[in-house]
């Protein structure tokens, strides 16, 4: 198999580095020393798995793990943690591949074996049981082959578009994809529904009138695309103005 | 007596609970036995002594009760004190209770021609009841002011002693050192060997009979040994300031209480930058005291960390409080991109 190792501490990357080079079965395509490189290095080299160290700086790894299920081809993803209690019983209960650190070499080799892909719906549990923050930080896009991170602070709105959703932030638009149902949950805090099928960000929110024709409107800052306002139903008025009022 | 403790604050809840049925049952008894002192002591005409002891015993039930139903109400307020201010409050409280209720009984058994069971002139009877009830009071203040102590003091004492178990070194920390090493034996083996010792020698300061105060020397010799071993796991990223040239070495101090809090700062701060960053611990003499200020900066966070570094904190806080009995300070300060602890204790040197 073809492996790709992610940890922020040098020591650490070497130690498994060794352990493989030893086993000789699995050859290793990249080393990456935190979560943008993994994902850059990632979309690159197509790894068959990724050791995936958790407590990393910037990018957790149960973010990059989020991630990485963005790819066309995922990996499969075996965590490495030092000690995490609440981790290690997600990781049990979801059947998630993990050693523990000092890692041994026929436990590096068994996880190999049984590595298998995850799903983004047991990171979250593992997410929750961990000490590192579940709430991501970027939302991830594919743009042909490679992935496109987009941090949550400069994203404006989410629109559902047919089975995507479509994130319009600073740098242009993006689909990923991801149901916007799950975005509202995840990010709670920053963005509020406005109809069916949008959810702006609070910070963006410029103002909110009505128009001519008696429908409600939020103009977003910076967005020219949406000057002439985004409508707000009439369902959702109520906790739009809650929100606004709140932030 | 009822008083619950509070096990994160030890310094509060001197006070019992006078809303307790318990603690209301204590006072009766009290208020009886003197009625029942008062009244031997007063007593003269045969075969009244009863009747006597009735008219003294209502009159000091009426005193208690309304005593702890005043306690009762006003101990959220007393208890924003500290405890030697909030007695000294409650027994003016409660002695302007009884001066006023002496008064008002007077008026009313003169009033209503009830003066006979009262044998006394008005400015007698008034000096007589807070004469006797400030003494009472005094002497159950004092009472529950010494027993209040000794409870404090036993509960600081254990939790110090837990606390002193409870200071080891994070797990994460030390199985994250022997993955360094393992790595390092073959890579590095002279580091690999040096980290071995300095491992060693940590693990020897947290695990030995717990120490009460170490000199200051020895305890940032320890924190030395502590950055040698994150500085090989984290390399670069990490890099700690010692402004410490000023600071007494021979001073004493509550032993490992410099590591932990350099420990907070990595696992907390410096770990999680992706750039890392710099610890800074610095340290004066100020007069009778010395400060040590320990600050690293943080990710400017408005997702704030899940776990707790307040049990290191409030460990180290217990551990003050027992060595130096309120004269130590313990502050945190956490700002948008800064930690910063500052610890300021009395200086004090000796053999450790």
């Amino acid at each position: 198999m073809r492996v790709l190792i992610v940890d922020d501490e040098t020591p650490a990357r070497n130690r498994l580095r060794q352990l493989l080079e030893d086993d000789g079965i699995h050859s290793i395509v990249g080393e990456a020393g935190n979560g943008k490189q993994a994902l850059d290095v990632a979309a690159e080299t197509g790894p068959d798995v990724v050791l995936l160290d958790i407590r990393m700086p910037g990018l957790s790894g149960i973010e990059v793990a989020h991630h990485l299920n963005t790819l066309q081809d995922p990996p499969a993803i075996i965590f490495t943690t030092a000690y995490d209690e609440y981790a290690i019983e997600a990781f049990e209960t979801s059947a998630i591949g993990y050693v523990l650190k000092p890692v041994r070499q026929e436990r590096l080799v068994k996880a190999l074996q049984q590595a298998a892909r995850i799903s983004n719906r047991s990171i979250t549990e593992v997410a929750g049981k961990s000490d590192m923050p579940d709430r991501r930080s970027h939302v991830c896009a594919r743009v042909q082959d490679r992935l496109r991170l987009i941090a949550i602070d400069d994203i404006s709105r989410f629109h559902a578009d047919q089975k995507y959703v479509r994130v319009h932030h600073s740098g242009g638009e993006h689909l990923i994809d991801e149901s916007l149902k799950a975005l509202e949950v995840e990010f709670d805090d920053e963005f509020v529904r406005i109809h069916r099928g949008a959810l702006v960000s609070i910070t963006h929110i410029q103002s909110i009138g009505r128009a001519t024709d008696g429908q409600m409107l939020v103009v977003l800052r910076n967005t020219p695309e949406d000057a002439d306002g985004l409508i707000i139903s009439r369902r959702h008025l109520a906790d739009v103005k809650r929100r606004l009022k709140g932030a | 007596m009822a008083a619950t403790l509070n096990a994160d604050n030890p310094s509060q809840a001197y006070l019992p609970d006078f809303c307790a049925a318990a603690t209301i049952l204590v006072i009766v008894l009290i208020a009886e036995l003197v009625a029942i002192v008062l009244t031997l002591a007063a007593h003269v005409t045969p075969g009244t002594f009863l009747t006597e002891l009735a008219k003294m015993s209502m009159y000091m039930q009426w005193l208690a009760l309304l005593s702890a139903a005043l306690l009762c109400r006003s101990r959220p307020w007393l208890e924003t004190f500290d405890s030697t201010r909030a007695f000294t409050i409650a027994f003016f409280m409660l002695a302007s209770l009884c001066l006023l209720m002496a008064e008002i009984t007077w008026q009313a058994t003169s009033r209503y021609g009830l003066s006979v069971i009262i044998d006394d002139s008005h400015r007698g009877f008034v000096l007589r009841t807070i004469a006797v009830s400030s003494i009472v009071i005094a002497l159950t203040m004092r009472y529950l002011y010494v027993a209040s102590e000794w409870r404090r003091s036993i509960v600081l004492e254990a939790q110090s002693r837990i606390s002193a178990l409870q200071a080891l070194i994070r797990p994460h920390f030390l199985f994250n050192s022997m993955n360094t090493i393992a790595s390092l034996t073959r890579t590095d083996p002279k580091q690999a060997e040096e980290a071995v010792e300095d491992l060693a020698d940590l693990l020897r300061a947290n695990l030995g009979e717990p120490k009460q105060r170490t000199t200051l020397k020895q305890e940032l010799e320890i924190a030395a040994i502590y950055q040698r071993i994150e500085k090989l796991r984290l390399g670069d990223r990490l890099s700690v300031r010692w402004d410490i040239a000023d600071l007494p070495m021979r001073a004493l101090i509550p032993s490992l209480t410099i590591q932990p809090l350099l420990e907070n700062a990595i696992y907390h701060g410096i770990e999680l930058l992706p750039d890392g960053g710099e610890v800074l611990v610095s340290g004066r003499r100020d007069g009778d005291n010395l400060r040590i200020e320990i600050s690293n900066p943080v990710v400017p966070g408005k997702h704030g960390r899940k776990d707790g570094n307040n049990m290191a904190m409030s460990n180290i806080r217990q551990r003050y409080e027992l060595a130096y009995d309120g004269r130590a300070a313990v502050a945190v300060d956490s700002s948008e991109n800064e930690f910063r602890v500052l610890l300021t204790f009395p200086y004090e040197e000796g053999i450790a």
